[in-house]
């Protein structure tokens, strides 16, 4: 497939943004119908859906130039962030939060593991390259847990990499860590999809062909088809042993998604006829930012038609070597992270983290150029982007590079620079999260209590 | 952290064997050949347990307390040991065997002179053989089969390579279903781990959609569907009783042993509620499979508990056996043949396992053995996202890619079918070349793209580590590093893996600035100037400069730049080398028995789908030393795991 092919078509995406936004919004009347008929759930006041989510960067940045200098509204955008520029006061840059349980706390080695794997479930995970995994629960899950029935999908979680398919991944770390940052439960990391078309299938897709006698003959058979095997999975369970009936217990719960989806399939008709006009992704792409730019298409589509609100993205997995040809680094980005303060690597890696930025920048414009309500559909988004790690030669897990972009509803007052007190728990900005989609818990891994100054 | 934390944490080689520590020993000069074997039969021999026992007390208090003392505790003690490792309690210490993999740590690096570090008081000769000697006299008592058990796999999800196969298999369908499943996740460095393969909500979705479009291909193709659904009604047979048969057969097959009462009745039901829903005979049919391909029974390998002693210890049953001998060698489900054996026994004797053995090697399916666990072993899977600098090496493109590949893999097939020593992967006269690897190589006379065996002419090259394929995936895109290459054969050969680099090291200066500073050796040697990092890049880096010889893309060179190669090096204990043709015959005589050790441990891993607990070292060194006898042929190793305890039984877990 020819590179400008996978061009045209992402903006034939880019193109459609406006032109459906408002259909969109009749077909997702019942749902935020039925959200304010229970709680204002990831609703905001003006009655529209509150869609989050998360990107994660692999290897820290280059904080010299990433922090911006002065504090507040009126603060000048360092290097790094400089794509960011017209939509400066729709993002806030959050210095000084922190991530303890990345830190080795007596399990040694391993910090790009544990850097992803901490991200969004500020838990320790527990030192293992085979079996036995355990970590915490990420914060898009709890989301996905509270509000996940208001959409088809409860969360969508997205990323470019697959995973290492041999090797242990960090010094005794399971790949399991390094390539998730997703967990639904300790022990679940949520698999990503990283190929575009197939997300889009997932979305959208299925037969529309049949007509309607054969489909509701379909559903039917599925349905029984799925009680037939939760069946199965239960008469099982009775007769294993702890770990045999824990992968039971996801086999059931992964069961229950699917026919929860299934009932929602009403849903599904609106919302395939509103992307009738797009054509379907083509694969993975070549080019590593059209890939990138895919995925972001997909969280932004997903947004769009509300068939999620929570949705994850790693833009490459946790101690990526990817090499950055396409803006003249050819050098393996995990390699280059160990710079230990040498000033040609320090510029290369601003260079990668600039064009990460970009590609966050792209997503943002992509949502902001989509009118919702009074605003834009960024407008009612929180998307946080950030790295596990601050500096990928330290390996240190305070004072993390964290973005936050979008009005949350009008819940969030954007456009500043704010320094928070060293080791403030990056979790507690999870809580804040949360709370703004109606989702109150106790906490979220190691978090303290709200993150203040966001409104 | 426990004691299993801090041997993983640091790597550790350990679980050595008295005779290999004897070995260790001689190589060290520390004892002459007639002392060790005189040790060795003393140590084994029957003596006074109580006044041996006085013996070794009163030694330990002679010996073992002072030399702690004076060469060990100034860092390791206190509350914050070096290494997290604290030798403070003599009492406790005194205990050899209750701190078994501790000691055989202590003693492996004490052998080695890795320990005390080269700045630290060295203890003479004398002294140190003293120590190896108590020490090695107490760890020899133990009896491994004291503390060995089965162990137990957690129920194993097909992974995306076994899903494939498996349908092929079983369906007769061969199209790849799980591309497009997510990538599985993978523990101690294999894609087939129980408990690490979960299933997430986007994965279930995935295998009901296979499970449609699989019954779909196999309905469109008139021959498959026959097969599948080999009985029809007719005036002798109702529709009932066909889909009985029919379903029955499929789903035996499916989940890889006999149906349990209860279970056909509950199919035969869904086809019954597919037929009022309007579906003629064959759509109800593929219903029922589409059930039968989503079912947990299919999913995963399952092997039951006894529901009132689940940890009790149990020979697996004879399907069970086969489940686990078809995914070990072929990455599917058991063929007819295999389920015969089961049904009639034969799985239940070592001799009739081995007959069934033999036969799946000879199978084509076998292939999956090679790809799949050397893929992951040799980490040639890595090879796949490699793209060494197109500037320096402009010769390098997909077809050298996969001609590096393959012929490792060949090379892993030859050693496999003609049932040659495992030694062989540390050296060997012969390798596969096609035409743009005979060029890579300067070998002349190969114009076929086809790859043909060669016998190797000169001393350049011999073995994995010569391969282009290995040489390749340990370097960096414009430069070898030997780092990656001594780590690389740690790693994956002498199960021997460094501990990661502490948080902060200055990194090699490169570029042209840098060469002004010296060689690549020169500068590397600056740069482990710091003690600390020296500990472990004595080893990795004398490893690895041993085959500077190869650059990036595997090559032979004398010169690297405007500088000589210089390949010679010694590893601990006075082993020098000064090619990399001596440093191959280094590694295959003196390191053999680690080597088997590493090579033993990953296929046990891989064939039981788990990570080896403590417990599972006697199995280990029964396996070896069943193939000792005939120098370690691929065959009796193969042999031996399958027939190990772990692999024929079930019992309490580990951790």
């Amino acid at each position: 497939m020819s590179r400008s092919w996978q061009v045209s078509r992402r903006t034939v995406l880019r193109g459609l943004g406006a032109s459906i936004s408002l259909p969109m919004l009749n077909a997702m009347a019942p749902i935020s119908q039925a959200a304010t008929a229970g709680k204002t759930l990831a609703t905001s006041a003006a009655g529209l859906p509150i869609r989050t989510a998360y990107v994660f960067v692999p290897n820290g940045v280059n904080l010299s130039k990433w922090t911006p200098l002065q504090d507040g509204y009126n603060y000048d955008l360092p290097e790094i962030l400089r794509p960011l520029s017209s939509l400066k006061d729709k993002v806030n840059v959050l210095t000084g939060l922190t991530h303890d349980k990345g830190r080795a706390n007596g399990d040694g080695a391993g910090d790009h593991a544990r850097s992803a794997s901490v991200f969004l479930t500020a838990a320790q995970p527990r030192k293992t390259s085979g079996g036995n995994i355990r970590s915490g629960v990420s914060v898009d899950q709890v989301a996905a847990k509270h509000i996940g029935h208001l959409t088809k999908f409860a969360s969508l979680e997205l990323g470019c990499d697959g995973g290492r398919n041999s090797g242990n991944c960090d010094s005794g770390y399971s790949c399991a860590y390094s390539n998730n940052i997703s967990w639904a439960g300790p022990a679940t990391p949520m698999s990503k999809e990283t190929n575009p078309r197939l997300v889009f299938e997932r979305l959208f897709g299925g037969d529309t062909g049949k007509d309607k006698h054969a489909a509701d003959q379909r559903t039917v058979l599925r349905k029984s088809l799925l009680d037939f095997v939760s069946e199965d999975a239960k008469r099982l369970q009775n007769r294993l042993g702890r770990n045999d009936q824990d992968k039971l217990a996801e086999y059931l719960s992964a069961v229950r998604s699917i026919e929860r989806r299934i009932e929602l399939a009403e849903m599904e008709d609106d919302n395939r006829q509103l992307v009738n006009g797009y054509s379907k992704p083509e694969g993975i792409p070549k080019e590593y930012m059209e890939h990138v730019r895919l995925m972001v298409d997909m969280m932004v589509l997903a947004f769009q038609t509300d068939m999620t609100r929570t949705a994850t993205c790693m833009f490459a997995n946790a101690g990526s070597n990817r090499s950055y040809r396409n803006i003249d680094v050819p050098d393996g980005h995990h390699d280059l992270s160990h710079h230990g303060g040498n000033d040609v690597k320090l510029e290369k890696i601003a260079k990668i983290n600039h064009f990460h930025v970009q590609q966050l920048a792209y997503f943002l414009k992509r949502l902001d150029s989509i009118p919702e309500g009074d605003g834009t559909l960024l407008d009612q988004c929180m998307i946080m982007y950030g790295s596990g790690l601050s500096d990928g030669n330290r390996h240190n897990n305070e004072n993390l590079p964290v973005l936050l972009a979008g009005g949350g509803g009008g819940s969030i007052e954007t456009g500043r620079h704010i320094r928070y007190r060293t080791e403030t728990p990056l979790a507690n900005l999870f809580l804040s999260m949360l709370d703004r989609s109606g989702v109150q818990v106790p906490r979220i891994g190691d978090s303290t209590g709200l993150l203040p100054y966001l409104s | 952290m426990s004691q299993q934390t801090y041997l993983i944490a640091r790597g550790i080689p350990s679980r050595l064997t008295l005779p290999e520590i004897m070995n260790h020993l001689q190589r060290n000069r520390l004892i002459s050949f007639v002392s060790a074997v005189l040790l060795f039969c003393a140590t084994t021999g029957a003596q006074e347990p109580t006044s041996e026992q006085t013996d070794m007390t009163a030694l330990f208090s002679k010996q073992i307390e002072p030399f702690l003392t004076l060469y060990c505790n100034d860092c390791h003690s206190g509350d914050e040991p070096e290494g997290n490792l604290s030798l403070d309690d003599f009492a406790r210490l005194q205990e050899v065997n209750g701190n078994r993999e501790v000691w055989l740590d202590v003693v492996a690096r004490l052998a080695d002179r890795e320990m005390p570090p080269e700045l630290a008081m060295q203890p003479d000769d004398k002294e140190l053989s003293e120590v190896l000697i108590w020490l090695e006299t107490e760890l020899g008592k133990y009896d491994c089969h004291l503390d060995a058990k089965p162990g137990k796999v957690t129920v194993h999800r097909l992974n995306r390579t076994e899903y494939n196969n498996t349908i092929r298999d079983l369906v007769g369908v061969d199209f790849q279903p799980a591309e497009s499943f997510p990538i599985d996740e993978v523990g101690e460095g294999f894609d087939n781990l129980a408990s690490v393969l979960s299933l997430p909500p986007l994965l279930m979705e995935k295998y009901l959609e296979a499970a449609e479009q699989i019954t779909a291909k196999a309905w469109a193709d008139e021959s498959i569907r026959k097969q599948l659904i080999f009985q029809r009604p007719s005036d002798e047979v109702s529709a009932q009783q066909a889909a009985e048969q029919v379903i029955a057969e499929f789903a035996r097959r499916a989940f890889r042993r006999p149906l349990r009462e209860g279970e056909l009745d509950r199919l035969v039901k869904l086809y019954q509620l597919a037929r009022e829903q309007e579906q003629d005979f064959d759509s109800a049919i593929e219903f029922c499979f589409q059930a039968v391909l989503t079912s947990p029974h299919f999913l995963f390998r399952i092997e039951l508990d006894d529901v009132d002693s689940p940890d009790a210890k149990r020979p697996l049953n004879g399907f069970e056996v086969a489940s686990r001998l078809s995914y070990f060698l072929w990455c599917s489900m058991p063929d007819d043949a295999l389920f015969a054996a089961a049904a009639d026994g034969q799985l239940d004797s070592k001799p009739g396992i081995l007959d069934q053995v033999q036969r799946m090697l000879n199978d084509p399916k076998s292939d999956q053995f090679v790809t799949n666990f050397a893929g992951q072993w040799l980490q040639l899977r890595q090879l796949a996202k490699l793209v060494p600098d197109p500037e320096l090496f402009p010769q390098f493109d997909a077809e050298l890619r996969m001609s590096m590949q393959r012929e490792t893999e060949l090379f892993f097939d030859a050693v496999l079918r003609e049932n040659r020593s495992v030694l062989d992967f540390l050296d060997s006269d012969f390798t596969f070349v096609n035409r743009r690897l005979a060029g890579l190589y300067g070998i002349d006379g190969i114009d076929s793209d086809e790859f043909q065996r060669v016998t190797l002419q000169d001393d350049r090259r011999g073995g994995v580590l010569t391969q282009a394929s290995i040489l390749t995936l340990t370097s960096n895109p414009t430069r070898t590093s030997p780092v990656k290459r001594g780590k690389w054969i740690l790693d994956n050969l002498l199960g021997e893996p460094p501990p990661p680099p502490p948080a902060g090291v200055q990194e090699l200066q490169e570029g042209s600035e840098a060469e002004l500073l010296g060689s690549l050796r020169e500068r590397m040697q600056q740069h482990r100037a710091d003690p600390e990092c020296a500990q472990c890049h004595r080893k990795m880096d004398a490893l690895g400069f041993g085959f500077e010889n190869f650059n990036v893309i595997g090559q032979w060179r004398d010169k690297d730049g405007n500088f000589d190669i210089d390949p010679s090096g010694e590893l601990p204990g006075n082993q020098g080398f000064n090619s990399p043709a001596e440093l191959r015959r280094v590694l295959r005589t003196i390191k053999q028995k680690q080597f088997v050790r590493c090579l033993t441990e990953k296929l046990l891993t891989y064939g039981l789908g788990r990570a080896l607990e403590s417990f599972d070292q006697c199995a280990v060194q029964d396996i070896m030393k069943e193939a000792e006898a005939d120098g370690y042929r691929f065959y009796d190793l193969i042999a031996a795991v399958v027939t190990s305890e772990p692999f024929l039984y079930r019992g309490e877990k580990g951790e």
